[in-house]
This record gives C-alpha cells, sequence and structure tokens, in this order.
C-alpha cells in the first residue's frame, strides 16, 4: 500500500517540468481571444527578451484576481477586456497612473477612457455591440435578418432573441446602458419590457447567446459584432449587423497593476501594446476585428468600422460608476427580470 | 521501554526548521548551498536564528524559548507525566509564537495600524513561510500532540494524537481559514450603503427566496431553484446508483463489466462534454428535436435548457458518485445475513425489502449527501444548460465576476449554500443513526450473495439500461467532435485536432513539444498524480480516526473534513486567493495552492467511503492487532488496509480523475507557469474551438482510464476467502 | 512454546471507576490478581466486566483509579506497550491473513524476523493441536479451529496477562468443554497470569483460580470456585454460581459456630456465619436434598415433574416451604410424578444468606 502511495508520487515527480529562469519577467492578465493572448506574449518575448507568463481570463474573473490579490499582487499588467471593470479597478485604487510616449498616436476614444480613468487606463480597441444571428436558421423560418432595434420587437422574432443576463454579463449591461443613452432611460424600460416577450433566455455569460446562436439553438443574439465573427471563423453560419439607429460600444482597455512587481517591463509593455505592430497581432493572430486604437494600425478587412457606424455618444464616466451600475441593474431586476416568462 | 523515541526526531526538526533552513519562502528559486542558511546576508532567505541574532528581528526569540522549554520532554527516561508537562507547554507554546509573529509581521511590516501605535513604524517586512518555517510549525505540532498521548489522551497512543493534531491543523489552514477570510467578505460595505442595510439587503434579496414560480411563469429564487435541484438529482442518482450496484453485484448479468465502466465514464469525464453532448442530442437543433420535427412535426423547442437539462446533465454526472459509493456497500452485506432471512421463511422480496435494503441504508444515506452536495455545488452543468434557470454556485461566480463584482453577495450566497450542506450533513446522520451495521467480523465464514428478487431485478434493469444506452450516445456523439472538422456541423473526419494540440518534433535536441496542449498536460499529470495518494492517504487516516477514536471535537472535526467539499469550487478557489496570498502562507502562483486545493476538496469522497468501509469491519480486529503489540501504524498497514482495498481505490481513482477533471476552483489558481488541462479546455470551448477541446478531453479520458487501471493492479483486490466475488461475511458478535 | 515460561505477573486495580458520560459502567472497584492465576470475572450482561477486561488490555482507559500489572503502574500505557494479550469472543481473526500469518502477527509486530516468528507461530499451532493448518484461510476453518487459533496467537506472545472475552461463546456445548480443559491445562503448565470473561458459571467454575462475581458495575463477591459455591455472601451470589432454592426462615439462636433455624414447623442445625437472629434466607442446593418413600422423618412433600437426566433425576415438589428442586442420583429409587415422598436435607446443602 505504502509502496503504491510512493511509486506513484515517484512517478509525478520525474515528469518534465522545468520553467526557465530569465534576467526580467512579465506576468500579464489577458482578456481577448486565446490565440492573440498567445500571439502578444510571444511577440513580446522575442522583440524585447523578457519572459512573458501570461494566463488567460474572462474580464470579469481577472478583476476578481486583481482584487484579491490587491494586497500582494502577482500581476503586472492586465489586457484586454471591456473597458467597464477596468474603470472600477481604478475607482478602486488596484491600478497606477502611467502616460505611455504612444498615447499621441492613439484614436480619440482610446484617450477618453485614458481620461476617466485619470491615467489607470487606456483602450488598445474598441469593438460594438449588434446582432448575431443564425443565417441557416433564418432561412428555414422564413425571418429576415435584424437590421434595426425596431425589428427586434416584432412578433416575428417571438422565441429566438437570447441576451445575457446584465447582473452576470458586461456585455449585456453595456446593452442597457447603449439603449438608455439612446431612448431615454423610461422609454428603453418599456423598450427591454416590450423586447421580453421575444427573448428565450437570459443567459448567464455574454458569449453565452452568441454560442447559441452558432449552434441553432436561437436565431438572434445581442452581442459583441467580433464575438459574432469568431463563431463565424470557427465554421459556423453565423451573421452580424449593426442597429441602423444607433449602438453603444466597449473600449478594449489595459493598465498596470498597483503594486507590480516588475513595474519597468510593465511601462516596456505598456508601451509596445500601442504601437501598431502589436495591435495588428488582433487580426493576423487572433483573426478579431476589432477595430484597433493606434490611428496607424490597419483597420482589418471587413472590419466593422466604427468610425463608419452610428455609435451613441457612450458616457463612460456616468454608465461606468459602481453606484449607476447597482441602480440600473435593481431596476432591469425589478421590472424586466421579474416579469414572468 | 525504549531509550529513544520519535518526539526526539520532532524536536530535532524543529530545531532544524528555526535554525539551520530559511525561514521565508524565497521569492526566487535558491541554490543548493543556501539552503543551510545559519548565517545569510538577506535576511529573506535567513534562518529564524539568523534573522533573530543578526537582523534585528526579534519577534523569532520566543519561538527559540518554546523549543528550549521542549527539550527536557525528548528524553524517554524522564517520568512520563513530567515529559508530557514540557512536550505539551513547548509545543502549543512554539505553535503561538510561530502563528503569532506570522500573522502580525507582514509584507508592509506590522499587519494592523494599533501595532503601529504601540511599537513605532516597522521598517521590516516578512514573506510567507518557508521550509524553514513549515518544518518548525510541524515539529512543534507533533511534539504537542505526543505530549497529548503522554498524558494518556487519545489512550496513550501517539500515532493517534499525531494524525488527529495533524487532520485538525491542516484543516484549519486549508479549509476553515479561507472559508472564514471570505465569508468575512459578507460584512464589506458599498460606499454608498450601512452596513446593516448591505447585509439585510444581501441576505434577504428576493432573487434568493422569492417563491414566485409556484404562482406565475416567472423564475424562483435561485435558494429554491438549488434546493429542488439538489433533491431531484440526489434521489434520482442515487437510486441509478443502486441499480448498478445491484445488477454488478448480485445478478448473472453478462455485460457486468462494460456496465461497469459505463457508470464511471461520467466522473473520468472533462467538464461541459456531458452538457454539449446534451445539446447535440436534446438541443433545439439537436437529434431529437430534427427527428421529431421532420418525422412527426412537432417542434419540441427549447425544453433542455433549464431545469430539466441541469437536473438531467447532474444525473448523468453524479450517477457514478453514488454508485462508486453504494458499490463497496452493496457488496459487504453479509450474505449469512440473507441466507439466514431464507431460512427464517421470508420471501426474497420480503428478505430484500426488510434486510438486505436496512442493511444498505448508511451507503444509501452516505451516497443520497454525496450527491445532494455535489449538486448544490456543481458549476459546470448549470452554467451550460442552465439557461435562466440559477442556482447559487453559478450566481456566486457571476457576483464575483460577473458585472456586479461583488465578493460580499458571493459571500452572502456561499453562506446559504454551506448551511443547506450543514443541513443535509445532520441530516444524514440522524438516518444512520446509531444501528450497527457491522457486517464484516473476525470471525470468518462464507455464504453465497443472494440473487435478486425478480421484480426487483427487473426494476433495476429498467433503469439502468436505457441509461447505459443515453450515455454511450452522448459520448459517441460528443467525442465524435475530437474527430471532424466542426463538430455538429461539417462532419468531415479529419486528426488536425489532434495535431494541433499535441504535435510532437524531433528537432536537433531531441523532441520538442511543439503542440500547444503538452504545457497543461505534463502538469495536469503530475498535480494529479501528487495530489492523488496524498488525498487518498489524508481521507483514509481521516476515516479511520472518526471512526474508531473518540476524543473531544470529533464531530466538529467530522463537519470541517465535509465542510470544502460543501463549497463550491469558485467560492474555494476565491477564497484560496484571498487567504493564501499574503503572509503567513503565501502560497499563490505556486503548484502548492493547486495540490492543496485538489487535497482538501476531494479528501470528503475519500473520509465518506472510508467511513461506510469501516464501519463494516469489526472493531475487535483493531483491537487485537493492538493487543498483539502492533503500533497503531502497523495495524493500519497490516490490517485496516488491507481489508479497505475497495475504498482506497476509490479515494485513489476519485482523487487523481477530481484532480484532472476541475475547473471551477482551479480558473482562479492557474498562473502561467502552472496551467492546467481543464482550463485549457474551457478557454478554448469559450472561443467556441470545439474540435481542439474534446481532441484533448478524448485524451484524458484514455489517461484516466489508463490510471484507473494502474490503480487497481496496484492495489489489488482483498484477499478474505470467498466462495463468489462480491461478497463478504458475516455477522459481528457484538452487534 | 514447549519450555516452561516464567511465571505470568499479578495484576492490580485500584479504585477503578470508569464512566460513559452519564452512565457508570465500573463503580469504584479494587481488585488484587496473583501470579500464575486464572480469575474469572462473571456477572449477567452489562454488570461491567468486558469493561474491566478492556481497561486491563489498555483498549479503553479508567475514568478513574489506577491499574497495575507486575507492579508497574500502565495506566496511561496503550495495548501495545502492555504486556498483555486478549482472546475475543468474536476471535478478531484477520480475515485475510492465512493461520499462521495471523498467529505470528504479534511477534512480528514485537520485532521478530520473519522465519523465526513464522517457526514459533507453527509450534503455537501445535500446541493448540492444529498443526499443519498454517497456510488456511479463517474463513476455511471451522468454530473450535479458530477458536484454537486465537487462543493460539494470544498465547505465542507468552505475555504477562492473557485475557479472555467470553472466548467459548460461539462454541458449542461438548465443544465448550474441551477446550475449557484445554485452556485450563495451557494456563496451568505455562503458568499464565489469566482474566477470563464469562456468563455461564459452570465454565467459571470448571476453570477458575478465584471467581469475581459482579453486578451492576460493583464486585458482588470474590473467593474461590468452592468458597463461592459454598458460602455466597447473598442470594444473588448463591443463585448465580448454580442451581438453588431459595426459602425464608427464620435464626432462633446461635452458639458458637452454629446458629438453630426455623423452618415450617422443622428446625435444624446450621453454621450461623455471622448472621444475628432474625429472619434470615435460606439456601438449598438442590443435591443437598434427597427423596424417601412415603411420609417419613423429613418434609413431606408431592413429586410434581420429574425428569430423567441419565445420570440424575430432577424432580420439582411441592411442599410447605413452596415448589423446592432437587437433584437425586439415579442411583437411588425413581419416584414418578404424584407421589407422595418426605423431604430430607443434608445440611452441608443448606446455607445461611443476608435476607
Amino acid at each position: 500500500m505504502i509502496r503504491t502511495f510512493a511509486a506513484l508520487a515517484a512517478f509525478a515527480a520525474v515528469l518534465p517540468l522545468s520553467p526557465a529562469v530569465a534576467q526580467g519577467t512579465l506576468n500579464l492578465s489577458c482578456s481577448v481571444q486565446v490565440e492573440w493572448c498567445q500571439a502578444v506574449a510571444t511577440s513580446f518575448q522575442k522583440s524585447t527578451g523578457i519572459t512573458v507568463n501570461m494566463t488567460q481570463r474572462g474580464s470579469g474573473e481577472a478583476l476578481a484576481q486583481v482584487r484579491a490579490e490587491a494586497q500582494n499582487p502577482r500581476t503586472d499588467v492586465w489586457f484586454g477586456g471591456t473597458g467597464d471593470p477596468h474603470l472600477i479597478a481604478a475607482e478602486e485604487n488596484l491600478t497606477v497612473e502611467y502616460k505611455s510616449p504612444n498615447n499621441a498616436q492613439l484614436q480619440a476614444w482610446a484617450i477618453r477612457q485614458y481620461e476617466i480613468s485619470k491615467g489607470r487606463s487606456v483602450g488598445i480597441y474598441s469593438g460594438a455591440i449588434g446582432f448575431g444571428f443564425n443565417k441557416e436558421l433564418l432561412a428555414k423560418k422564413n425571418i429576415p435578418a435584424p437590421a434595426c432595434w425596431a425589428d427586434i420587437l416584432k412578433p416575428t422574432y417571438k422565441g429566438e432573441i437570447q441576451i445575457a443576463n446584465p447582473n452576470s454579463s458586461g456585455t449585456a449591461y453595456v446593452v442597457i446602458a447603449t439603449l438608455v443613452q439612446l431612448m431615454g432611460e423610461p422609454k428603453a424600460f418599456e423598450y427591454l419590457a416590450e423586447m421580453h416577450k421575444n427573448v428565450n433566455a437570459y443567459a448567464r455569460s455574454g458569449t453565452g447567446p452568441i454560442k447559441a446562436v452558432a449552434r441553432g439553438e436561437t436565431a438572434v443574439s445581442l452581442s459583441f459584432v467580433h464575438d459574432a465573427v469568431t463563431e463565424s471563423n470557427a465554421g459556423f453560419p453565423v451573421g452580424w449587423a449593426t442597429p441602423c439607429e444607433g449602438t453603444g460600444y466597449e473600449i478594449g482597455s489595459m493598465s498596470i497593476i498597483k503594486g507590480a512587481r516588475n513595474m519597468t517591463q510593465a511601462r516596456r509593455f505598456y508601451d509596445w501594446a500601442l504601437t501598431p505592430e502589436a495591435q495588428r497581432l488582433g487580426f493576423e493572430a487572433g483573426g478579431q476585428l476589432q477595430m484597433p486604437s493606434n490611428k496607424t494600425a490597419p483597420l482589418p478587412p471587413n472590419a466593422p468600422d466604427l468610425s463608419k457606424m452610428k455609435l451613441v455618444e457612450y458616457d463612460f464616466v456616468k454608465y461606468g460608476q459602481a453606484a449607476e451600475r447597482r441602480r440600473l441593474l435593481a431596476k432591469w431586476d425589478a421590472e424586466i427580470g421579474s416579469l414572468p416568462r | 521501554m525504549k531509550r529513544f523515541d520519535l518526539t526526539a526526531v520532532w524536536w530535532l526538526a524543529a530545531a532544524l526548521g528555526f535554525a539551520v533552513l530559511p525561514w521565508h519562502m524565497a521569492q526566487e528559486p535558491l541554490r543548493l548551498a543556501e539552503y543551510f542558511a545559519l548565517v545569510a546576508a538577506d535576511p529573506d532567505i535567513a534562518s529564524a536564528l539568523a534573522q533573530a541574532a543578526f537582523h534585528g528581528r526579534p519577534w523569532f526569540w520566543p519561538v527559540a524559548a518554546s523549543l528550549m522549554a521542549a527539550l527536557p520532554g525528548i528524553d524517554a527516561r524522564s517520568p512520563r507525566a513530567a515529559r508530557a508537562r514540557w512536550l505539551l507547554a513547548g509545543g502549543v507554546a512554539g505553535l503561538a509564537a510561530i502563528v503569532v509573529q506570522g500573522w502580525l509581521v507582514g509584507v508592509q511590516g506590522w499587519r494592523y495600524p494599533w501595532l503601529e501605535e504601540i511599537f513605532g513604524v516597522l521598517d521590516e517586512r516578512q514573506f510567507g513561510f518557508g521550509i524553514g518555517g513549515t518544518l518548525a510549525f510541524a515539529g512543534c505540532l507533533l511534539m504537542a500532540s505526543d505530549g497529548l498521548a503522554l498524558k494518556g489522551r487519545f489512550g496513550g497512543e501517539r500515532f493517534v494524537s499525531g494524525a488527529v493534531a495533524v487532520l485538525v491543523a491542516s484543516i484549519a489552514i486549508f479549509t476553515v481559514w479561507p472559508v472564514l477570510t471570505l465569508l468575512s467578505q459578507i460584512f464589506t460595505v458599498p460606499s454608498d450603503q450601512t452596513l446593516l442595510a448591505a447585509t439585510a439587503d444581501r441576505l434577504f434579496a428576493p432573487k434568493i427566496w422569492t417563491l414566485a414560480c409556484l404562482t406565475s411563469r416567472s423564475n424562483c429564487g435561485v435558494a429554491w431553484n438549488t434546493l429542488a435541484l439538489a433533491l431531484s438529482t440526489a434521489s434520482l442518482a442515487t437510486l441509478l446508483g443502486l441499480a448498478f450496484a445491484l445488477i454488478v453485484t448480485r445478478t448473472g448479468f453478462r455485460l457486468k463489466r462494460p456496465l461497469r465502466l459505463l457508470t464511471v465514464m461520467p466522473i473520468i469525464t472533462p467538464p461541459f462534454v456531458i452538457g454539449l453532448g446534451l445539446i447535440l442530442i436534446f438541443g433545439r437543433s439537436g437529434l431529437v428535436n430534427q427527428a421529431a420535427s421532420s418525422w412527426l412535426g412537432v417542434e419540441l423547442g427549447r425544453w433542455i435548457y433549464g431545469f430539466n437539462g441541469v437536473l438531467l446533465a447532474q444525473v448523468f454526472s453524479f450517477t457514478p458518485t453514488a454508485f462508486l459509493v453504494l458499490i463497496g456497500v452493496v457488496e459487504g452485506v453479509s450474505p449469512t445475513m440473507e441466507e439466514a432471512t431464507q431460512t427464517l421463511r421470508a420471501s426474497e422480496m420480503r428478505a430484500f425489502r426488510t434486510v438486505t435494503l436496512p442493511l444498505m441504508r448508511p451507503g444509501l444515506a452516505n451516497a443520497f449527501l454525496v450527491v445532494f452536495i455535489e449538486s448544490i455545488a456543481d458549476f459546470g452543468n448549470p452554467v451550460v444548460l442552465g439557461g435562466s434557470f440559477g442556482v447559487l454556485s453559478t450566481e456566486i461566480f457571476f457576483a464575483v465576476v460577473g458585472a456586479q463584482a461583488d465578493f460580499g453577495r458571493s459571500a452572502t450566497l456561499a453562506s446559504i449554500l454551506l448551511v443547506y450542506a450543514l443541513v443535509a450533513f445532520f441530516l444524514q446522520r440522524r438516518v444512520v443513526g446509531r444501528a450497527s451495521y457491522v457486517s464484516m467480523s473476525g470471525k470468518g465464514d462464507a455464504g453465497l450473495p443472494a440473487r435478486l428478487p425478480p421484480p426487483v431485478e427487473r426494476a433495476a434493469f429498467a433503469l439502468a439500461l436505457p441509461w447505459a444506452a443515453l450515455t454511450v450516445t452522448v459520448y459517441a456523439l460528443a467525442l465524435a467532435g475530437g474527430f471532424v472538422a466542426v463538430w455538429g456541423r461539417d462532419w468531415t473526419p479529419t486528426l488536425s485536432h489532434f495535431a494541433r494540440a499535441f504535435s510532437v518534433d524531433f528537432g536537433t535536441g531531441g523532441i520538442v513539444w511543439s503542440g500547444g496542449a503538452w504545457n497543461s498536460f505534463w502538469t495536469t499529470i503530475q498535480l494529479a498524480g501528487l495530489a492523488a495518494p496524498l488525498t487518498a492517504g489524508i481521507g483514509l487516516l481521516a476515516a479511520w480516526v472518526l471512526a474508531r477514536q473518540r476524543f473531544a471535537g470529533r464531530g466538529a472535526l467530522e463537519f470541517a473534513l465535509m465542510l470544502s467539499f460543501c463549497v463550491p469550487g469558485t467560492v474555494i478557489g476565491v477564497a484560496y486567493v484571498l487567504a493564501y496570498n499574503v503572509p503567513p502562507v503565501e502560497i499563490t502562483g505556486t503548484a502548492a495552492i493547486l495540490v492543496a486545493c485538489f487535497v482538501f476538496r476531494n479528501m470528503p469522497v475519500g473520509v465518506r467511503s472510508g467511513l461506510a468501509a469501516i464501519s463494516q469491519l469489526d472493531r475487535s480486529l483493531d483491537e487485537a492487532s493492538a493487543t498483539l503489540r502492533a503500533s497503531t501504524g502497523r495495524t493500519l498497514a497490516r490490517v485496516v488496509l488491507p481489508l479497505l482495498r475497495p475504498a482506497i481505490v476509490t479515494a485513489l481513482v476519485y482523487s487523481f480523475v477530481r484532480a484532472m477533471t476541475t475547473v471551477s476552483a482551479v480558473i482562479f489558481l492557474v498562473s502561467a507557469r502552472h496551467e492546467m488541462a481543464t482550463v485549457y479546455i474551457i478557454n478554448r470551448v469559450i472561443n467556441g474551438d470545439y474540435g481542439i477541446a474534446i481532441a484533448y478531453s478524448t485524451v484524458l479520458i484514455v489517461l484516466m482510464m489508463a490510471a484507473i487501471g494502474l490503480i487497481q493492479l496496484l492495489v489489488g483486490r482483498r484477499r478474505i476467502g470467498r466462495r463468489a466475488a462480491g461478497g463478504a461475511h458475516t455477522l459481528g458478535a457484538r452487534a | 512454546m514447549n519450555t516452561p515460561t516464567r511465571k505470568g505477573a499479578g495484576v492490580r486495580l485500584v479504585d477503578i471507576v470508569k464512566r460513559y458520560g452519564q452512565v457508570v459502567a465500573v463503580k469504584k472497584l479494587s481488585l488484587d490478581i496473583a501470579p500464575g492465576t486464572l480469575v474469572t470475572l462473571l456477572g449477567p450482561s452489562g454488570c461491567g466486566k468486558t469493561t474491566l477486561l478492556r481497561m486491563v488490555a489498555g483498549l479503553e482507559t479508567p475514568s478513574e483509579g489506577r491499574i497495575e500489572i507486575g507492579g508497574f503502574d500502565v495506566t496511561s500505557l496503550s495495548a501495545r506497550e502492555r504486556n498483555v494479550s486478549m482472546v475475543f469472543q468474536s476471535y478478531a481473526l484477520f480475515p485475510h491473513m492465512s493461520v499462521e500469518e495471523n498467529v505470528a502477527y504479534g511477534l512480528v509486530s514485537s520485532g521478530l524476523n520473519k522465519t523465526d516468528a513464522a517457526a514459533r507461530a507453527r509450534r503455537a499451532l501445535e500446541t493448540v493441536g492444529l498443526a499443519g493448518y498454517g497456510l488456511r484461510l479463517p474463513s476455511e476453518m471451522s468454530g473450535g479451529q479458530q477458536q484454537r487459533v486465537a487462543v493460539a496467537r494470544a498465547l505465542v506472545l507468552e505475555p504477562d496477562v492473557l485475557l479472555f472475552d467470553e472466548p467459548l461463546s460461539n462454541l458449542d456445548a461438548r465443544l465448550r468443554r474441551s477446550m475449557r480443559e484445554e485452556i485450563r491445562a495451557l494456563q496451568q503448565s505455562l503458568g499464565l497470569t489469566a482474566i477470563y470473561v464469562t456468563h455461564d458459571q459452570s465454565e467459571a467454575l470448571a476453570v477458575s483460580d478465584r471467581i469475581v462475581v459482579m453486578r451492576a458495575a460493583e464486585i458482588a463477591q470474590a473467593g474461590t470456585p468452592a468458597e463461592l459455591y459454598d458460602a455466597p455472601r447473598d442470594v444473588f451470589v448463591a443463585t448465580f454460581m448454580g442451581e438453588a432454592n431459595h426459602v425464608c426462615a427464620t435464626l432462633e439462636s446461635v452458639s458458637g459456630e452454629r446458629g438453630r433455624v426455623a423452618l415450617g414447623e422443622a428446625r435444624i442445625d446450621l453454621p450461623h456465619r455471622d448472621l444475628v437472629p432474625g429472619p434470615v434466607d435460606l439456601v438449598i442446593r438442590p443435591e443437598a436434598i434427597d427423596l424417601e418413600a412415603g411420609e417419613g422423618a423429613g418434609l413431606p412433600g408431592r413429586v410434581s415433574k420429574a425428569t430423567f437426566m441419565g445420570s440424575h433425576v430432577e424432580y420439582h415438589v411441592d411442599t410447605a416451604l413452596g415448589d423446592l428442586f432437587a437433584v437425586v442420583p439415579r442411583t437411588r429409587p425413581l419416584f414418578p410424578a404424584g407421589s407422595v415422598v418426605s423431604v430430607v436435607l443434608d445440611a452441608k446443602g443448606a446455607i445461611l444468606v443476608r435476607p
């Protein structure tokens, strides 16, 4: 018996596992698509010789980890993910200010994120909210693809719409905030209540609805359009559209963690991530169609060009605040979430 | 009496840890010479003695004083009472000194402002315990436990007192403390609310407690959802598990071995595979729906999302757990008892109902409890199939990682889960009661396990066989995804997914593991291989201590052992990060935190199956061994363990497999250097890259099957001389 | 095993108390056991005899008091640190080990190498008449054989004290008889100190040097078998030590060692055993009663039931004193039920006890 235990332990101990020791390291928490993350890590490592320890996490998980580790941070840089959690982190003093020399090359919306967060965060890409739909399923059911917010309320879409629950999904929160800014709060909630009749489920995670679309479990989802592109690239019959009345967007952001153990390397990465070379990787490695924040970085072919879209004046200051967020979510819970199916 | 005993070794270990080895965990890997840290220029890697003597860190002197106090106790020639006094005093003082200094002095000097007020600003820092601190702590702990044994506690058995001490300390450090750390988050307050209002808001939120689903078509509170789901899952899984266990042990069914394998399959399946497989069959565009709409013209819709689907998936996932708990018990029911009922003119049916089934009651209650708790803690199934249907575990996850980012809310929900687990635990104790179910005694005799009464046999087959068929279908469809271009859509066969994950190149320097999955693959095997024997060892030791020893606080220890099992993985993950990110125990980002997580999360199953098996072993076997001069360790190794082989296999297999398939807890604990297979797979699923995820899952399943086979081979079967395999013996004389 | 071993050690229990929560299993009990003797703890179930035995073994710790073996205080020592072995009621043979491994187990535990241990185990098995059975599993042996294995396993360690916990209760009557004789013979030839728990008085009488009768967590009386049988302290001990008729009587007067007892109309002369004149209980052993035909000098009575037992006949006789139970040798005349008889008492089998 003892021998058995010993044998198992010995077996486990001889397996190859040897971390490389380098002169400089960077601990990167990455909240974009895995291939993109990997490309970012390896390219940076190649160009600087700094060893990158990269962990891919959703932005919510990344924030949770940064918070939990606040007293003794393990992460140096947090790359990617919706702007809101980055703003929360800034609000909670979990990240530090840094002004990169490359800020001058950035789009105005990227600099806005920098200003709102008081220098603690910066935009690296941007993606818009839109409709994802299953082309085959729509054809089979003979339903037209939605093009405007108004289409979604039509009875033909009854039981075909899926959106995430804003309590658990940043994506869905952006949708609600967009509607509130587009229509005004009372109208927006009337709209949501009307749309509720067509919604078949409020999924738990933000990417859940677009996956349901890909598998033909639902016809239409409200998602980030670049997520729709991801599914389409994986071989599913997914199409996307942005609402004709205008739509909201996220600013994918980047922050340096307060108390980072490798501050020099973190800053080097920060600067590097804002260069066109780094920003090309989203499309080249990950096939992602977000708009890069560096003005000189090329827009991916077929990418939804934010500058050509009708966008709402998204007020990140107001809707990024914890209190406003809690108020809107409570209202959603009371007026929409509790409605009978 | 011997002149030298192990107590001296404990003292030396503590002294070595204190005076020679580096006290703190080094931030960079140490060279071999640096482990001799009696003198070291850098205080962070010096021994505690050196830090106190040369680096102006006087908070280590109390530890030294405690060790000196314990010194007279290690002389085996001294009178017992005097030794007991010195060891107990020195050991306890040493533990206190180590814990207090580690707690009060942290990475940024004093941990609390009031200390700064008393002693002034401390311009020093210390990191978490390293090898020195750990060794000193362990040495002091064992000296104190030896002291207790010498005082005559625990029947004078040092092994027992040492085992209890180690169990209590490790449970306190690795379960109770993190959970309390997390629960204390209930009392964190958002800036614009008062403590009372915020706590009340969280505790009595209608989203948790509403019963609206009874009166309208809206959702009920997550607390009720969880309860309804867990009760249904536990009942169904226990029933199915029993059916499988009965078929395997008590029928002449020819396909027993494949059936047995099948019941193990869901347990060795990485998360999400079952959920995705069910969607492929029962989903809106799934096989069943398509068949129904094309043949019958019926739209079955989306019934799989919500309660039904989660229940189905959970029953799939947890029937094997119930089976594994039940099989040992069903095997252990004495054939003589059943033979006795037949001689008492009972019909087969009456014998089954009045004797066999009641004898299995502890097993049934255990299975129900384990599945109930697994269900309330399950995360993977509700997140895939829940739709709008929320349960506590998913709410906890989304409360932490979602748009709310609210630790307080997640802690509140976690405390409700804990209450559920507590209630389940005490109910189970009531049900099993005090009745004795000693079924294997020291008096060897033989008998044949009774055949099942025909109606029961028919019912068992009627339940188990369709289920088995469904399982095969789900697996065939799900695993096919690894071998086709786009799963669920383009069924062109391909091996490209395997190539991307597991390609191997032969470069100039030998083999290059170029596939993307290799890194996480090796890490996973290594950590699971480390965790499994630890889990089984500690779990069975705990079971034996609980079953055979009587001491104050036994009930509390039993509950604490079950505690980490009751808490969903996500919560444990966050709790671990919160608790271990700062000194004194600073293991975030290391492999140790993952191993600790696996061990203490999975140990409860080892404890449960061990308890069920030990309750069937006649206590006089242990006692006979003790009166035959065998040390407690020898009794365990030569008598108890060989008779517990089925339980050992269960514990080893379960812990190995769980370490390889757990996802919710480890998501927070993985670091770039220690990535786990499941996290890699989940990231693929999140990105819609199902092919590579399933290819990887397939490899893991094959690997786990091989490991299970290896474990069975190494541990072997117990040999107690029976006429037919499966049954074991007769009534205990002292029932 | 053939070489005579040193004498076993004496055992002293001083003021032993054992409580389980509110329940008192042993009440402040003291007992001295001389080296080389076999002492039986006899009593009804639940009287605390097994608890006492387990405390001597080290399987339970006394709540109060002291246990000494061979003059050393062993109270806080664990079972394996005491030089005692035990034969369990259920035998507790390890089901996964062969007979020989079972017997050698304690020797190997004590540090003997495996070859020597196996050799001594074989000799021990020979001693109990099981030569050649070493490779079997316990489940392949009969109850009596398993019992011998259990005894061999305990004996082979040559313990200071050998403990028996109702070792024969799972055997049939004939086997029980021969086994108890074997146990007694082994104990005497090896000069072992032994403590033997049973609830069977005939077993106790047959094997013991001394018997300790226990009742409700206390010692009711201790003494040699003959003392307990012939001079029980009270009716409980008297009836527990064997069949006995129990009648009420009056001690009228005492002179010297003897006293005059009024038994209905009759007067008999018996040792007064330090009782004072007044109402007393009289215990009459059934073999002290003889029956004579017709209305003789004795107590008149009528046979209500006669049971032929081979070597003797058991009678129930209705008399003025109530129903009397008599055991009469076969050599005496037979009386069928209904016979009128005269009951004659042998004063040696009549004992006065405290009421």
